[in-house]
C-alpha cells in the first residue's frame, strides 16, 4: 500500500471485521474476485493473513547475513591491522597475530552489525518511520491496534471502482466500510 | 490423526520389516570386525587397546547421549522428542552390553593408561593422585557409572512400556521425576568418567571444563545418530506419513545448537589454556598443534564446527530430511575424529599413526552395538502409543 | 506443544495452570495492560519511587566524592586491587542475562509462557546493564577518559591491546547494551502504537505516536517485524552467552589460582542466569500483586521460573564441585592452597553462606509446593540474590588476598563509600524500573493477544462494545 495513488478520490476503501476468521475469509473472497492491491491490518501478527495475501519470504535474513559478514570482517581486520601492522607490540611473548585472542571481539562485532542490520533492515522494508499515512484518517482505525481487523483495497488496483468495490466490501458482512481519504 | 489408542494390544506403529535386514547386517559386520580385532590383538596388543578405547567411547557416546536427550525430552516436552522417544530408549537399553564391552579396557589398562604402569611409582605427581588413579578404584568407578546409567535407562524404558500398556496419565509425572535427578547425575558421573577414560591418558594434565566437553560431545553424537535413524524410518511404513518437515527442522535446530555449544566449550578451553600458558596445562595443546596433529585440529575446526554450522543455518536444509541426514553422518564421523584427537596424541605413537585396527574396532563394536540397538528398536511400537501428548505431536505441522 | 499450551484439551494430560487466566479477549488484554500506564499513578508508586530516588541521590553523593578524592575512598589496597567494583559489575551484568534469556532463548524454544514476563525482563536487563556499566567506568580512575578504551585513531597513535580480556569486555558489554536496547525497542513499537491510539492527552498521543514511528500493523509490517524479531532472538542468544563468557575470561585467562579455571565460562553463564531469574522472581511477585496482573503472570510462570532457578543452581553447584575436585586432582600446590584457604581461611563465613544461599536453599525447589507458593519462591530468590553476590565476593577476594608470598597477604572489606555506591545502584535500578512500569506497558500487549485466541477456542474473539 505504498504506491502513491495516481488520481483523486479516496486513497482506499476499508472494511472492518470482528475476528481474524472473518478477515481471512474476506481476503480469500477479494482475491477470488480479482483484487490484487490488498492490505490487511491486524492487532497482532497472524502468519495466515500474510500467506492469504499471496506474499512470500522476506529479504531480511539476507540483509542480516550481509551485516554479519561485514561485522566479522570489520572486527577481525581491525584487530589484525592494529596488532600486526600499525601498532605491533610484544605482549607476554604472544604472537603479533594472536588470532585465538581476537575471536571474542570478532564475535561481538559480528553480532553488533547483524543486529543493526536486522533492525534497520526491518525499518527500511516497512518504510518506517512514516509520520503520516492516509489510513489514520479513518476514525475507527484506532481499533486496529486493539482488537479489530481491517482489510483495505487500494485505489490503484486495476479493478478498483469507488462504488462497485464498496458494494463488494459490503457483501463480505463487515462491521463497517469506510473510505480512506488521501 | 486418529484418537489415542486405548487398546494396548493394537500396534499401529509396528517397526518396518526392513529393520530385520539391518540387524543381520549389523551382526555380520560385527562378526567380521571382531575377528579382525582378535587378529590385531595377537599381532599388536598395544595398538589394539588404544584403538579399542576410542571405538568404545564413540559408541558409548551415542548410547549415553541418547539417555541425556531422552531425559531432556521428558523434562521439556515437545513433539520432537515424542517422535524419536523409542529410538532414544532403544539406544539407552544397549548400556548393559556396553558395560560388558568395557572389560577389554580393564584387560589393557596398563597398555592404555600411564598411571597404571609400574613406572608410575616413580612419578611424584601421579603418586599424589594415586588415591584416585589406581586400578581397583578405576574398575569400581567404571562399573558404578555404567550401572547407574543403565539403571536410569531401564527405569525410563520400563515406565514407557507401562504407559503403552496401562495408559496411566500419571506416568508422565513419574518419568519427569526420574529424569530430573537422572540428568544431573548423568552429567556428574560423565564428568568423572571423562577424567578416568580420557583425561588420565595424560595423567599430568587437567582441565575443569573437560567433563562438559565430554558430555556435550555425547549429546551431539546422539542427536546426529537419531537424525540418521529418524530419516531412515521416515522413508518407510508406518512413520513415512507421520514425520513432517517441521520435526526435522527441530532436530536440525537442536543439532545446530549442540554444534555451537561444542565449539563454544572447545574454544573456551583453548583460549584459557593458551592465554594462561602454564607449563602443566599447555603441553596438551602443544602435542595437538604440531606435526600431523595440527592438521587434525584444523580438520576438527572446519568439519566439526564450521561446515555443519554454516549448513545448518539454512532453513531449507533443516527441513530436507535427506540433506539433514548427510550433515548428521558428517557430524557422526567427526565425533569419532574428535575422540581420536583427544586420545591418540597421548598414546605417544610417532605421527598420525592411523592404524587399520582403528577401523576394525569401530566396525566390530559398532556392528554388535547396532544389531543390539535395532533389536531393541524392533521390540516395541515406534511411538509411545498411549502418551497423552502424542495426538498433539502428530497434528503438529 | 503449541496449540493448547495451558488450556486442557484432554483429561488425560497432567493438569497445569494456564498461561493466561481464562476469559480474556484481545480487547480485555489491551484494556487491562494499558490501564496501568494510562491511569493515575497509585500512591504506593510515589512512595516506592521516592525511596529509590533517594538512593539515587546517595549514589550521586558517593560518585561525587569519588571524583574529587579518587578510589582511595574504597577499601581497595594491595594485594586486593579488585574489590566491590568488579563484584558489583559481575553481579549486575549477570542479573541482566535472565532478561535476554527470557526474551530470546525461550522465544526460540517456543515457550509461550515467556510472553507475559519478557518485556519486563528485558527492561530489567537494560537497567541492570546500565548499573553494571557504572562500575568499570568509575574504577578506571579517571572516568572522563574512559573513551580511551575504544579503538579510534588518535594523536597519541595508541591502540587498545586486543589480547586483553578487559578490552573484550568493552566490546561485549557495549554490544550487549546496544542489542538489548534494540531488541527492547523493537518489541515496544506495536505497543506504542496501541498506546498512541488509546491515549487521551495530547502530549501522550504525540509522544507515543513519535515513538511508534507510524506503525500501522499491516500484514507487511507484521511479517517483516516477526522475521526481524526472530533473527534478533537468534543473535541475542549467543550474544548473552558470550557476554558472561567474556566476563569470566576477565578472571580465567590470567594465571591466578582460583581464577584460572577452564570451567569458568559455562559456570559463569549459568550463574548469571541463576542470579537473573532470582531477580525476575523478586520483582515479578510483588508487581503482579500490586498491579493486579495475576491473570497474566500466573502460577505457571512462577513454577517454570522456579524450575529454571533449580536447574541453573545445580549447574552452579556442579561448578563449585568440579573446581574443588580439579584443585585436588591437579596436584598443584597453589591450587590446593587456594581451595583450602577458601574453605578454612578468614573468609570461611562468606563461603559457607554462599553454599547455603546458592546450593542448599534452591534444593527446596524440587518440591512443587515451594515452586507454586509465591511467598516461598520469593524467599528462595532472595537467598539466591544474596548468594550470587557473595559468590563473586569469594571468587574475587579469596584469590587475591593471600598472594603467592605470605609477606604479601592482607585482608579486604568494603568501606562506607563502597556500600553507598552499591546500594545507590540498587536505587538507580529500582527508580528506572518504577519509571518504566509507569510509562510503558510492562507486558507485551500484542504478544499477549497472540496467545489469547488459542486460550479461548471457539468463542467470539471480541465482545461487542
Amino acid at each position: 500500500m505504498s504506491t502513491p495513488p495516481p488520481s483523486k478520490g479516496p486513497f482506499a476503501l476499508m472494511a472492518e471485521f470482528r475476528s481474524s476468521k472473518e478477515l481471512i475469509r474476506a481476503i480469500r473472497q477479494a482475491r477470488g474476485a480479482g483484487y490484487t492491491q490488498l492490505e490487511a491490518y491486524t492487532p497482532y501478527p497472524i502468519e495466515e493473513v500474510w500467506e492469504e495475501l499471496g506474499h512470500h519470504r522476506s529479504w531480511l535474513p539476507l540483509i542480516v547475513l550481509i551485516g554479519g559478514i561485514f561485522g566479522a570482517l570489520f572486527g577481525s581486520l581491525l584487530q589484525y591491522w592494529v596488532s600486526v601492522i600499525n601498532y605491533p607490540m610484544n605482549v607476554g611473548g604472544r604472537p603479533l597475530n594472536s588470532w585465538i585472542a581476537f575471536i571474542p571481539v570478532t564475535f561481538e562485532t559480528t553480532i553488533l552489525f547483524a543486529a543493526g542490520a536486522a533492525v534497520l533492515g526491518m525499518f527500511a522494508l516497512n518504510k518506517l518511520p512514516m509520520p503520516y499515512h492516509p489510513v489514520f484518517n479513518v476514525e475507527r482505525f484506532a481499533l486496529a491496534s486493539r482488537g479489530r481487523y481491517f482489510l483495505a483495497i487500494g485505489r490503484w488496483d486495476p479493478q478498483f471502482d469507488r462504488r462497485e468495490t464498496a458494494e463488494f466490501l459490503h457483501r463480505l458482512a463487515p462491521q463497517e466500510v469506510s473510505e480512506v481519504a488521501s | 490423526m486418529s484418537a489415542p489408542h486405548s487398546n494396548a494390544h493394537s500396534n499401529p506403529y509396528e517397526p518396518p520389516s526392513d529393520l530385520e535386514r539391518l540387524q543381520r547386517h549389523g551382526w555380520t559386520l560385527g562378526a567380521v570386525g571382531v575377528a579382525a580385532c582378535l587378529v590385531g590383538w595377537i599381532l599388536d596388543s598395544n595398538q589394539f587397546f588404544h584403538s579399542y578405547l576410542v571405538a568404545w567411547l564413540f559408541w558409548l557416546g551415542i548410547a549415553l547421549g541418547s539417555l541425556a536427550i531422552l531425559m531432556l525430552h521428558h523434562l521439556t516436552g515437545g513433539a520432537w522428542g515424542l517422535m524419536v522417544r523409542r529410538t532414544l530408549e532403544a539406544a539407552t537399553r544397549t548400556l548393559p552390553a556396553l558395560a560388558i564391552l568395557f572389560l577389554p579396557i580393564l584387560l589393557g589398562m596398563q597398555e592404555i593408561f600411564p598411571w597404571a604402569r609400574p613406572e608410575a611409582a616413580t612419578d611424584e605427581l601421579i603418586q599424589q593422585k594415586a588415591a584416585y588413579l589406581n586400578p581397583a578404584a578405576f574398575t569400581l568407578r567404571g562399573f558404578f557409572y555404567l550401572a547407574i546409567w543403565s539403571l536410569f535407562a531401564f527405569i525410563l524404558s520400563w515406565l514407557s512400556l507401562r504407559q503403552d500398556r496401562t495408559a496411566d496419565p500419571g506416568l508422565i509425572r513419574r518419568m519427569q521425576a526420574v529424569a530430573a535427578p537422572g540428568l544431573a547425575i548423568y552429567c556428574l558421573l560423565a564428568t568423572f568418567a571423562s577424567v578416568d577414560w580420557l583425561m588420565s591418558l595424560d595423567p599430568h594434565w587437567y582441565s575443569s571444563l573437560f567433563g562438559v566437553y565430554f558430555f556435550v560431545g555425547q549429546g551431539l553424537s546422539a542427536l546426529a545418530f537419531l537424525i540418521v535413524i529418524a530419516v531412515y524410518l521416515s522413508q518407510r511404513q508406518p512413520m513415512d506419513s507421520l514425520f513432517t518437515p517441521l520435526h526435522f527442522h527441530d532436530y536440525g535446530k537442536l543439532m545446530l545448537a549442540f554444534v555451537m555449544i561444542w565449539a563454544y566449550i572447545a574454544f573456551s578451553q583453548l583460549l584459557i589454556i593458551w592465554s594462561g600458558n602454564l607449563p602443566e596445562e599447555v603441553g596438551w595443546y602443544l602435542e595437538r598443534s604440531h606435526g600431523i596433529w595440527k592438521y587434525v585440529s584444523i580438520l576438527l575446526a572446519l568439519f566439526h564446527f564450521l561446515l555443519p554450522f554454516l549448513l545448518l543455518l539454512s532453513r531449507d536444509l533443516k527441513r530436507n530430511a535427506k540433506l539433514l541426514s548427510k550433515v548428521a553422518v558428517l557430524v557422526l564421523f567427526m565425533r569419532w575424529v574428535d575422540l581420536y584427537w583427544l586420545a591418540a596424541p597421548s598414546f605417544g605413537h610417532e605421527g598420525l599413526s592411523f592404524h587399520w585396527l582403528d577401523l576394525a574396532t569401530v566396525v566390530g563394536i559398532g556392528g554388535i552395538w547396532f544389531a543390539l540397538f535395532v533389536g531393541q528398536l524392533r521390540s516395541r511400537p515406534l511411538l509411545p502409543i498411549n502418551d497423552p501428548y502424542l495426538e498433539e505431536a502428530l497434528a503438529d505441522d | 506443544m503449541k496449540a493448547s499450551e495451558g488450556i486442557e484439551t484432554s483429561g488425560r494430560k497432567p493438569s497445569r495452570p494456564p498461561v493466561v487466566a481464562p476469559g480474556h479477549s484481545p480487547g480485555s488484554v489491551t484494556d487491562q495492560i494499558t490501564a496501568v500506564v494510562l491511569d493515575r499513578a497509585p500512591r504506593w508508586w510515589w512512595v516506592a519511587f521516592g525511596i529509590s530516588f533517594a538512593l539515587v541521590m546517595l549514589l550521586l553523593r558517593a560518585l561525587t566524592k569519588l571524583l574529587f578524592e579518587g578510589t582511595g575512598i574504597w577499601g581497595l589496597n594491595i594485594p586486593v586491587g579488585w574489590g566491590f567494583a568488579i563484584i558489583n559489575f559481575v553481579w549486575w551484568i549477570g542479573i541482566g542475562h535472565a532478561g535476554t534469556l527470557i526474551s530470546a532463548i525461550l522465544l526460540l524454544a517456543r515457550q509461550e509462557w515467556r510472553t507475559s514476563i519478557n518485556r519486563f525482563a528485558e527492561a530489567m536487563t537494560l537497567f541492570a546493564v546500565a548499573c553494571a556499566g557504572i562500575f568499570p567506568l568509575i574504577h578506571v580512575g579517571r572516568p572522563w577518559l574512559a573513551y580511551w578504551l575504544l579503538p579510534y585513531p588518535n594523536t597519541m597513535d595508541l591502540w587498545p591491546q586486543f589480547r586483553s580480556p578487559l578490552v573484550w569486555d568493552v566490546f561485549a558489554v557495549s554490544t550487549y547494551a546496544t542489542v538489548s536496547l534494540l531488541f527492547w525497542y523493537v518489541g515496544l513499537i506495536p505497543d506504542m502504537a496501541t498506546l498512541r491510539d488509546r491515549a487521551e492527552g495530547k502530549f501522550a498521543k504525540v509522544a507515543y505516536g513519535f515513538l511508534s514511528m507510524g506503525w500501522r500493523g499491516s500484514a507487511t509490517h507484521w511479517h517483516n517485524y516477526e522475521t526481524a524479531y526472530l533473527l534478533l532472538a537468534g543473535l541475542a542468544t549467543p550474544l548473552v552467552v558470550s557476554v558472561h563468557t567474556v566476563v569470566s575470561f576477565d578472571f580465567a585467562v590470567g594465571q591466578l589460582p582460583g581464577w584460572h579455571a577452564t570451567i569458568f565460562p559455562p559456570y559463569f553463564v549459568a550463574g548469571a542466569i541463576f542470579a537473573g531469574f532470582a531477580m525476575v522472581i523478586t520483582l515479578a511477585i510483588p508487581l503482579r500483586a500490586a498491579f493486579g496482573l495475576k491473570d497474566f503472570i500466573t502460577t505457571r510462570h512462577l513454577q517454570n521460573m522456579g524450575k529454571i532457578l533449580l536447574a541453573t543452581g545445580l549447574i552452579v553447584a556442579y561448578g563449585y564441585l568440579v573446581e574443588i575436585f580439579m584443585a585436588w586432582y591437579s596436584g598443584n600446590w597453589y591450587e590446593q592452597f587456594m581451595i583450602l584457604n577458601r574453605i578454612q581461611g578468614p573468609y570461611q563465613k562468606q563461603w559457607m553462606a554462599l553454599l547455603l544461599c546458592n546450593v542448599l536453599a534452591p534444593q527446596l525447589l524440587w518440591f512443587r509446593r515451594v515452586r507454586s507458593s509465591p511467598v516461598l519462591l520469593f524467599m528462595v530468590a532472595m537467598f539466591v540474590n544474596v548468594g550470587m553476590w557473595l559468590e563473586r565476593f569469594v571468587i574475587v577476594v579469596t584469590s587475591l588476598h593471600r598472594d603467592f608470598l605470605p609477606s604479601s597477604w592482607g585482608m579486604y572489606s568494603g568501606t562506607f563509600w563502597d556500600w553507598a555506591t552499591f546500594i545507590g545502584t540498587i536505587g538507580l535500578f529500582l527508580a528506572l524500573l518504577f519509571l518504566f512500569i509507569r510509562f510503558l506497558p510492562m507486558i507485551s500487549i500484542f504478544e499477549m493477544k497472540t496467545i489469547v485466541p488459542k486460550q479461548v477456542p471457539n468463542t467470539a474473539e471480541e465482545a461487542p462494545e
